[in-house]
């Protein structure tokens, strides 16, 4: 018998170059004397590159994507070549404050044998380029098209996710899919739903809990609200998101590159933390 | 003064002498019968967790309402199936702590606490699910795999057995089953290379009576040929025992289910069935001898371990009676088997599978292929969590339903190769959820003659409660979000529910009448509640 494990609750590799490793030092309780990835046995052997792998689709590519590309999660290819493996280590085993990532309770071999992994790979792999996007005018698209929803430090909206870390949170190939594409995957806590009450009023919204009697929500003038389903005429599940498609005709692909290249500098409450 | 003293003492000396022993063997064989006790983890022998109690009904269990809260004080869930015995609750908890608790009151009234080592190797939990009694003797075992003799009456410690050593992996989280003069027991561990068992101690003074071992060795003439031979494999083969066994006085016969075999995905190491892995065993109460073995999923390469309750009953099957055990799988079939010969009777699925098309007229699964997990990825339903798991059914004989909570779920599967380290996890893969996959959770109800499903609640997410049903046609079970719920057991309406804060883990709690009153007792988070009808409900039907 095991606990049922999704990778979402397990050890997801989502490193940020910069900012995690200052939070981490700045955050956290010093790194042991001696890390075990100072002497990493599996550097280069093929047999623990092979295992590594199969630990890292296990626990990894559910958010950074099985090419290590960034699915969710971002592009390890580009993250982990500058930082040292002490530090990966660290990282993996405390996780990243202020994501997604968990930290993790693995024996320390297999974290070691994910290292020699993404080691392999990132020598193999050509990393994501870097963001060249006008940050400034990126600001000002996310002003006039996302802050009525999307909340950054203490502005904005907040039918949709706090955006305040989304630079070390995801891929830029991510953050184009959701933007695009918002209905292919929609965080926890912000499925769209709409209850048609028992008079036929239609509430709209982001469906925050739920259970077989009851359902939670946000509803679209930012009020959080529970109802019975007893009271209810039907609960529709929407496949579509309240957030709408940035297709080009919406937002130019030049703007999108703005617009990434300053959401790829938000990485915390404190701006200078980079 | 002290001429009255000695007085005193003299007198409760006698008392205590005279006493008559709280549990006797023949208690525990009148399972229910004595509407104030609850006095093993299933409520009786068979399993069925069906109490005949009757006072709270169909008509009335709308008006239940919560009397007391008891509060560990301390992190961690229970699992727990209290006993109930004399107007006292015997309850376990996380990290082995247990409590005798005043029924009446939820008043604490001793608390055994157990000093466990740093270094314990525990894949699931600290958890325990539950005492067992005989005498005025408590029994339970140890996250590092001890079984402990408790005094009734305060909790002291009468005996304390070694069944295995924890630092390489063995640990014990099931309620022991109490037979005659013995404490039958199971061992865990299967995710870190252990080799599995059962044993029976001598209830008195704690010295092992027998032990089968539920991973064969090779010099086992049935099961030693379902292993490499000349390997070793079957030294770390697995075979955990999870949850309680049941009891069949006529045959003397118990029935445990074991758990998967080790490594849990990964098996090119251990080809062949794995006997007596993701089983069912038939094993003679007084020598541990092995009467009958049926395997539900040879070679298993999903972590469905078999360890759900095997549950007993006389069914009448094509006009016959039929003395039969009955079995919903983590594997996704439920079974119908009869249990004097271990042959199958009926198996269907009770959740979506897709890794068997049908259990075949020689019993064996009919595999589908493209479910052999790999390096890859291979998709499967159900997930590992399986279509149930270690939480009880119940078996109610006056509708002649089995209820499961049910899990519908899918996963990717993925197997590698992994070096054996003592004491290390040693699962060699892992799941991931399908990016598409939406999980969800019920409460069905099973007719065991043909193995089909009568009717099911749904909930909106997975549950791994137990279920309780009652002689007044009620059945008792809660979701995945804290809910403890009634259905009207034949048309499956639910009648009531109310909100604990926290999911119900393993059991649906237990019944019992005190002062007149019958009372639902549920332990959720490091929670017990207790509920009842108010005074004016409490007419008996």
């Amino acid at each position: 018998m095991t606990r049922a494990r999704s990778a979402g609750h397990l050890l997801i590799v989502f490193v940020s170059l910069t900012s995690a490793a200052v939070l981490l030092s700045a955050q956290e309780p010093q790194p042991p004397k001696v890390s075990p990835a100072r002497n990493n046995p599996h550097l280069g052997n093929k047999e623990s590159i092979r295992s590594g792998m199969a630990l890292y689709r296990v626990r990894c590519a559910d958010c950074h994507g099985l090419d290590a590309k960034g699915y969710r999660g971002p592009d390890l290819t580009a993250l982990v070549g500058d930082m040292q493996d002490e530090k990966l280590f660290q990282t993996l085993r405390k996780g990243v404050p202020g994501t997604e990532m968990p930290g993790s309770t693995a024996p320390d071999d297999e974290l070691l044998l994910v290292i020699a992994y993404l080691r392999n790979m990132n020598a193999a792999s050509a990393a994501e380029p870097a963001p060249t996007g006008n940050v400034e005018n990126g600001q000002r698209v996310f002003t006039a098209q996302c802050a009525g929803c999307h909340r950054i430090g203490m502005r904005g909206g907040r039918l949709g996710p706090d955006l305040s870390h989304i630079g070390a949170a995801r891929s830029r190939s991510a953050l184009v899919r959701e933007i695009r594409t918002p209905a292919e995957w929609f965080p926890p806590g912000y499925e769209t739903v709409t209850l048609v009450t028992k008079d036929g009023q239609r509430v709209r919204g982001t469906r925050k809990n739920e259970d077989a009697f009851s359902i939670q929500i946000m509803d679209t003038r930012e009020r959080i609200q529970g109802y019975l389903k007893a009271d209810l005429r039907e609960v529709l599940y929407e496949k579509e998101s309240l957030m709408p498609a940035f297709t080009t005709a919406r937002l130019n692909d030049n703007d999108l590159n703005d617009l990434i290249g300053y959401l790829t500098t938000l990485r915390g409450p404190d701006s200078t933390v980079r | 003064m002290r001429t009255l003293l000695i007085a005193f003492a003299a007198t409760v000396t006698l008392a205590a002498q005279g006493a008559a022993p709280q549990v006797t063997p023949q208690d525990l064989l009148d399972g229910l019968k004595d509407p104030g006790k609850w006095l093993t983890y299933g409520g009786d022998y068979s399993g069925t967790r069906h109490s005949p109690l009757t006072q709270i009904s169909p008509e009335n269990v709308g008006q239940l309402a919560a009397q007391w809260t008891f509060q560990t004080g301390t992190l961690g869930s229970f699992q727990t199936t209290p006993l109930v015995i004399d107007g006292i609750i015997y309850a376990t908890g996380f990290n082995n702590h247990a409590w005798a608790i005043d029924a009446r009151t939820g008043r604490p009234i001793w608390r055994y606490r157990r000093n466990l080592p740093d270094d314990l190797h525990v894949c699931c939990g600290a958890v325990n699910r539950g005492f067992a009694a005989l005498g005025d003797r408590l029994f339970m075992t140890t996250i590092d795999a001890h079984l402990v003799s408790l005094d009734m009456k305060t909790g002291g410690v009468l005996w304390d057995v070694e069944l295995a050593d924890f630092k390489v992996g063995y640990s014990a989280t099931v309620a022991p089953l109490v037979v005659k003069d013995k404490v039958i027991v199971g061992i865990a561990g299967a995710e870190f290379g252990i080799r599995g068992f059962i044993d029976a101690y001598d209830a008195q003074t704690g010295k092992r009576a027998w032990r089968f071992y539920t991973v064969a060795s090779p010099d086992d003439p049935i099961g030693g040929r379902s292993w490499p031979p000349g390997g070793d494999a079957w030294q770390r083969g697995g075979g955990s025992i999870w949850v309680t066994g049941t009891y069949d006085p006529q045959q003397n016969l118990v029935f445990f289910g074991t758990g998967n075999p080790g490594p849990d995905y990964y098996s090119n190491a251990r080809e062949g069935d794995n006997l007596y892995t993701a089983s069912l065993v038939a094993i003679d109460a007084d020598t541990g001898q092995r009467r009958w073995h049926y395997q539900f999923t040879p070679h298993d390469v999903h972590d469905w371990d078999s360890t759900q309750v095997p549950v007993l009953a006389d069914l009448t099957i094509g006009g016959q009676p039929r003395k039969v055990v009955m079995f919903a799988n983590r594997n996704g079939f439920f079974y119908t088997i009869d249990r004097v010969t271990g042959k199958v009777i009926v198996a269907r699925p009770f959740v979506e599978t897709t890794w068997a098309k049908e259990i075949g007229p020689d019993g064996r699964p009919v595999l589908l292929p493209g479910h052999l997990p790999d390096e890859e990825g291979t998709k499967t339903c159900p997930d590992l969590g399986g279509g149930t798991n270690f939480m009880s059914p119940s078996y109610d004989p006056t509708s002649h339903l089995f209820f499961v909570t049910a899990r519908e779920t899918c996963a990717t599967y993925f197997a590698f190769d992994q070096k054996f380290k003592p004491g290390e996890q040693f699962e060699s893969g892992g799941t991931t959820r399908p990016r598409d996959q939406k999980n969800f959770g019920a409460l069905r109800a099973i007719d065991p003659v043909t193995a089909t499903v009568k009717w099911e609640f749904r909930y909106p997410s997975v549950s791994a409660s137990g279920v309780l049903t009652t002689g007044s046609g009620l059945v008792f079970a809660g979701d995945g979000d804290g809910n403890i719920m009634a259905f009207d057991s034949r048309s499956g309406k639910n009648l009531w529910h109310y909100q604990l804060g926290f999911a119900m883990r393993s059991t649906a709690g237990t019944t019992y009448m005190l002062d007149g009153r019958q009372y639902l007792l549920v332990p959720s988070g490091s929670m017990l509640t207790a509920f009842a009808l108010p005074g004016e409900q409490r007419t008996q039907r």
